[in-house]
């Protein structure tokens, strides 16, 4: 038969490392030229809990994508407070890819982002308040209908207003129902708001 | 009281989020069979109606309901052939183009993963066998990982049920396998063309040594795993592919909602997943 079991699968588990693994050395591996050693680098930092500086420093001049995406993986599982902190930070990126990448690493982090909620949807930058509504659309959290709800009472501007009604309608329930009413009050010239809201308190009539 | 009640505008809302976070998408053929699963966690988490349950399942910090539900909706099985269009493509269009890339002519490594009870790694060396005509020029090396160490014991010794052999072509039956009072033994021939190993795919030690694979099979695991564990995963399998390699997921999983790392392929028999040609 024409197969064949090569000497690498009996050095599986007794991997030899061309590189020093401590997190001193990995961190410096994170500027390699080698992306595969950026890449390798950063998914082992995830056993240094004191790397996320270096991570957060690497991923703002990261050119490789697919070493991104493994910092990003990596700041996420470390998700102290540091590694929070940076990815609010990217909430208010002008790099649209980073912005994107930022939430959906905060999606994965819902004990750690939680404390931090209420001041994102009080942010000054009205995009990061949007950013921090598309964060609740899939942040497993059960503060999240009350914090949707705090947005259409308080928030003036009205795409981040929209943008919670539109996840209001999903997961919604009459705790949010006077906050709806009058959330049309509030927009009573803007259409999407009139349409979004009617249907929000429609699919809560019918729970 | 509890509504046991499943309006279609509830089962197209659940049908979106379940899709959206976990790549399963049911069809309308299929209302009973998911109506009938929400309705028996409505009633075992004591939510009262659907939406309750919706919400919390939704918010429930920590996914225990969603991975019960996914658990439920899921069928863990596996046979010999399962999802046979993938193999074909594999033969068809996947195998072609690594050939045509493999200028140093050294062996096609194909990782399946997880292993469970063997029958997918022993259906990739039976399909190559009898369907590959390139199998004549080529080496090929088929490893296949498994956390679980009995489970790979098992897939070793190669015994399989009815269950397990039911979709394979009789002649095939017939060529691979003596039937004996315990069920079905494969050939000794296609046991030493796999090697079996144990590896946990959320340990960096473990996984570092699976490099160089040409394509990889993960089906039907990543439904299991968090959306961090899949992305840990996607990771992994980006750094043990070569450039241009291929991975294959289960039917109902998707790639495109847990990384970024590949490109999408469509050939005739199914859709694919690449690691970049360019990728270093």
């Amino acid at each position: 038969m024409p197969f064949v079991k090569q000497k690498q699968s009996e050095t599986i588990g007794q991997d030899e490392r061309k590189r020093v693994r401590d997190c001193a050395s990995l961190e410096l591996q994170l500027s390699d030229p080698n992306p595969t050693a950026r890449r390798w680098a950063a998914r082992d930092l995830a056993s240094c809990p004191e790397s996320s500086a270096a991570l957060v420093e690497q991923l703002k001049q990261e050119p490789d994508s697919s070493v991104r995406e493994i910092i990003l993986t990596t700041l996420t599982q470390l998700g102290d407070e540091l590694a929070v902190a940076s990815l609010v930070d990217f909430l208010g990126s002008e790099d649209v890819a980073l912005r994107n990448e930022a939430i959906e690493a905060m999606k994965l982090l819902p004990d750690e982002v939680a404390p931090i909620m209420g001041n994102l949807l009080k942010d000054p930058d009205p995009d990061v308040r949007i950013s921090a509504v598309n964060i609740l659309e899939s942040m497993r959290h059960q503060h999240v209908e009350t914090w949707l709800k705090e947005v259409i009472e308080q928030d003036a501007h009205v795409n981040v207003c929209a943008t919670a009604v539109d996840l209001l309608g999903e997961v919604g329930t009459d705790y949010s129902r006077e906050a709806l009413e009058n959330l049309k009050i509030r927009f009573p010239n803007e259409p999407y708001i009139s349409f979004a809201t009617d249907l929000a308190l429609k699919r809560i009539c019918l729970a | 009281m509890t509504d046991k009640s499943i309006s279609q505008e509830d089962f197209f809302k659940f049908r979106e989020f379940f899709y959206r976070k976990t790549g399963i998408q049911f069809e309308d053929s299929k209302r009973y069979f998911v109506d009938k699963r929400l309705i028996e966690r409505i009633v075992a988490t004591e939510s009262n109606n659907f939406r309750n349950y919706f919400v919390m399942l939704r918010f429930e910090t920590s996914g225990e309901e969603l991975q019960t539900l996914t658990n439920l909706m899921t069928v863990n099985e596996t046979y010999f052939f399962r999802e046979e269009y993938q193999f074909q493509c594999m033969v068809a269009s996947i195998l072609p183009e690594i050939t045509a890339q493999k200028k140093d002519h050294s062996p096609i490594r194909i990782w399946s993963m997880p292993s469970s009870s063997g029958e997918e790694a022993y259906s990739i060396a039976m399909y190559l066998l009898e369907y590959w005509p390139g199998i004549n020029q080529w080496d090929v090396e088929i490893i296949s990982s498994d956390i679980d160490t009995k489970i790979l014991a098992q897939a070793r010794l190669g015994n399989y049920g009815t269950r397990s052999i039911q979709k394979l072509p009789p002649p095939l039956l017939k060529k691979y396998f003596k039937c004996n009072r315990d069920g079905y033994q494969i050939c000794d021939d296609l046991r030493q063309a796999v090697e079996f190993t144990r590896v946990n795919l959320m340990k960096p030690a473990d996984v570092r040594a699976y490099r160089e694979f040409d394509i990889i099979f993960c089906r039907n695991l990543l439904i299991y795993f968090d959306d961090l564990s899949r992305r840990t995963a996607a990771d992994t399998f980006f750094d043990a592919l070569n450039p241009g390699g291929f991975l294959l997921l289960g039917h109902s999983e998707s790639m495109s909602r847990i990384s970024s790392l590949y490109q999408v392929r469509k050939f005739t028999d199914s859709v694919v997943y690449q690691k970049s040609k360019e990728a270093q």
